[in-house]
């Protein structure tokens, strides 16, 4: 390494480099975690503004002496510092609460019981034909001459039908959907992002295959063109595309109308007896947002494939589809695996987009989470509905779940190595 | 080469041009709302939704000259312009000139933790902004800032300072070693070795690092919507389209003109710097 020297010197040359950053992140961002874990143990659900600072009696029992330590040290409105800008409300205390886990039971509804459970190993069981195919053709293609076994997938597809069936699955997944909003929106946001995913993929190979053809005039047009969405700021993309969308005025609609197709277009993203309507919604707009960047990706791909390749399977007698197959598409992985691992972080995290176009909605009754509530929006509505201590609780599992979705994803992205390589 | 089959020729560019439709029609529609006079956006002809039939600046001028909102400031734009600008200007400005040598550290120093380190960046990039909504806001309301640019600036350095050190890491990764250890031989200690010799090599890192944190900073939406707690003229760009966008009172096509008067720079300098793009998105992963 560049810098080799020892003792005190090296130890205050770091820490020179790193503090300021440190003292930054430790500041805006472990200190927020640490206290959305505090609070997720905390009652504030309701109106209760003010910490209590000195340990007061709360409902007649004086807390014990950690939990106002607790409190002194986490809150910042108890902090000798801003003891100027102490707001002197009148407010309920608000306190640990009683049982101590109670927002995180609360939160997770029933999704802890045997029956429970069982319903989800009979969901995952019911998919697990996939994961089985995706293991054997991964020890097939380390052969020297792996044999063709794309055929293994739609065999998959068609078991977990017959699975599906066997075990009631869809009996398993209207029950789960029962115990509570967690599991409601985690099943919905990771549909958004198993339909989002695939079309990214799909429209960004066929116009990327399209682009590299060399039989195609004016490439460079085409591809600036189809790259515009990619500029774009995202709150503008949605705030168009939600007038787009809007029943009797919605450009969609009135098309529609122009064209002779319909006479009424549907209301497309508030009828909560058509709820999919505003979910398609909301994917197409996140298509129309992100499938530039597979395009991009794909295509910068396409460019490195060797021409020579091509041609000596040409000889062997390959058609369009053998040769999609077998060079193209296992070429492509090493470049397309990141952008899918990275966009299914952001799609499962994307807030903006949906919340300006849908608000979450539609919602089917008083309460329960709107259909296109993605867990973000899940969180801010738990911050809108005051209901800070749960919100917490649900800050603490999301952050845990894609701590490890990070993790994982290092696996394929490499982001630890240099990155500009 | 093969030619190509006359039919699949047409069917390529039939997709190419229902994509195009697709990617570039709204801007159109916005472009056509914008210069359209009044609300006649309800009742449209099939011409007019893809031809502008009547044309009128009205709408730009009431957004650069007028008063955008019914009732306030006149020259408000260029208020919601500014705000924007001094918000991510300054974020970007204030975590560069930190984290930089964070990022240097983190690429050239062995030292004991340095893995810990990296992971605890990435444990922190994994937690979106809109979770420690309620710590951020309870800590800017403590010191007073609540409501206030400062306490914006604040809140966006938290994602800013990783995504920086990231970036930035991932560039002096791939600057070869020895001239620093050429240096060191001629007697430069490392804070020479990064000022004069690493930090002159990266000035175009820094620039595509500082623009994505910059274009981070001058979209986002929801911490600004809440931390600036809708006091007038206050507002950043987002919240203020936004606004303007769901206003009963204002005609959508001033929106459309005010939205368009900010894509175009931003359309013109992306395909002027397009060739940065991939490398850039593809590192941080925390887009925004």
């Amino acid at each position: 390494m560049a810098v080799s020297f020892k003792g005190p010197r090296k130890f205050l040359t770091i820490l020179l480099f790193i503090a300021p950053t440190l003292i930054g992140l430790f500041i805006l961002s472990v200190y927020p975690i640490t206290y959305n874990i505090y609070i997720s143990f905390n009652n504030r659900n309701t109106f209760r503004p003010r910490a209590n600072c000195e340990g007061a009696p709360v409902g007649g029992e004086v807390p014990p002496a950690w939990q106002t330590r607790l409190t002194q040290v986490l809150e910042p409105t108890c902090w000798e510092v801003f003891s100027n800008t102490k707001t002197v409300g009148r407010g309920q205390f608000y306190s640990f609460s009683d049982p101590l886990g109670e927002n995180y039971t609360k939160l997770f509804g029933d999704l802890i019981t045997r029956e429970s459970l069982i319903s989800l190993t009979r969901l995952l069981g019911a998919l697990s034909p996939l994961l089985i195919v995706w293991g054997i053709r991964r020890y097939l293609n380390r052969q020297i001459s792996p044999p063709r076994s794309w055929w293994l997938w739609p065999l998959g597809v068609v078991v977990v039908y017959g699975l599906w069936q066997l075990l009631d699955a869809s009996a398993a997944i209207t029950q789960l959907q029962d115990t509570g909003d967690f599991f409601v929106v985690l099943f919905r946001t990771i549909l958004y992002v198993l339909a989002c995913i695939p079309l990214f993929f799909l429209m960004g190979l066929v116009l990327a295959l399209i682009l590299n053809n060399e039989h195609i005039r004016g490439r460079g047009i085409w591809r600036s063109l189809l790259i515009v969405p990619w500029a774009v700021q995202s709150y503008i993309a949605a705030l168009v595309w939600q007038f787009f969308f809007r029943g009797e005025v919605g450009t969609i609609n009135q098309l529609l109308k122009a064209l002779g197709i319909v006479e009424k277009g549907p209301t497309w993203l508030g009828d909560p007896n058509r709820p999919w309507l505003a979910f398609a919604a909301v994917v197409i707009i996140n298509l129309w947002m992100s499938y530039p960047f597979f395009t991009v990706v794909i295509l910068g791909a396409l460019q490195s494939i060797p021409h020579e390749q091509y041609e000596a399977a040409e000889v062997d007698g390959a058609n369009w589809w053998d040769k999609l197959t077998l060079i193209t598409l296992p070429l492509l992985r090493p470049a397309v695996l990141p952008a899918v691992v990275l966009s299914s972080i952001t799609t499962f995290q994307m807030f903006n987009t949906v919340w300006l176009v849908t608000r979450g909605g539609p919602v089917s009754g008083a309460g329960k989470p709107g259909f296109t509530e993605f867990v973000m929006l899940h969180a801010y509505r738990l911050f809108q509905d005051q209901n800070f201590g749960r919100m917490g609780a649900f800050a603490v599992i999301v952050f845990a779940m894609l701590f490890v979705a990070t993790l994982f994803s290092l696996r394929y992205t490499r982001i630890t190595k240099g990155a500009y390589e | 080469m093969k030619k190509l089959n006359p039919f699949v020729k047409f069917l390529f560019y039939a997709v190419l041009v229902v994509a195009v439709i697709f990617a570039v029609y709204p801007i159109w529609f916005m472009f056509l709302a914008s210069i359209r006079p009044g609300q006649s956006l309800v009742s449209l002809d099939l011409a007019g939704m893809f031809w502008p039939t009547e044309v009128t600046w009205s709408n730009y001028q009431a957004m650069l000259f007028g008063t955008p909102i019914p009732g306030s400031n006149p020259y408000d734009f260029w208020r919601w312009v500014y705000n924007s600008l001094k918000v991510a200007g300054l974020t970007t400005i204030a975590t560069l000139f930190i984290s930089t040598s964070a990022a240097f550290a983190v690429s050239r120093f062995q030292f004991r933790g340095r893995e810990m380190l990296l992971i605890f960046f990435l444990a922190i990039q994994a937690f979106p902004g809109i979770l420690s909504l309620i710590p951020i806001a309870q800590l800017l309301t403590a010191m007073g800032l609540f409501g206030t640019h400062l306490g914006l600036i604040l809140a966006y350095s938290a994602g800013a300072l990783v995504f920086n050190t990231w970036n930035l890491k991932g560039y002096f990764d791939t600057i070869p070693v020895e001239l620093e250890e050429a240096a060191m031989i001629d007697g430069a200690g490392p804070i020479q070795s990064f000022i004069r010799i690493v930090l002159p090599l990266s000035t175009p890192a820094l620039a595509v690092t500082a623009w994505f944190g910059f274009l981070g900073g001058f979209s986002e939406f929801v911490l600004a919507s809440i931390l600036l707690a809708g006091k007038p003229g206050q507002d950043t760009l987002p919240v203020a389209l936004w606004k303007l966008s769901g206003s009963q009172s204002v005609p959508w096509g001033q929106f459309a003109a005010g939205a368009l008067l900010i894509s175009i720079p931003l359309l013109i300098i992306f395909f002027l710097t397009q060739r940065f793009l991939v490398s850039g998105l593809t590192i941080g992963g925390v887009k925004g």
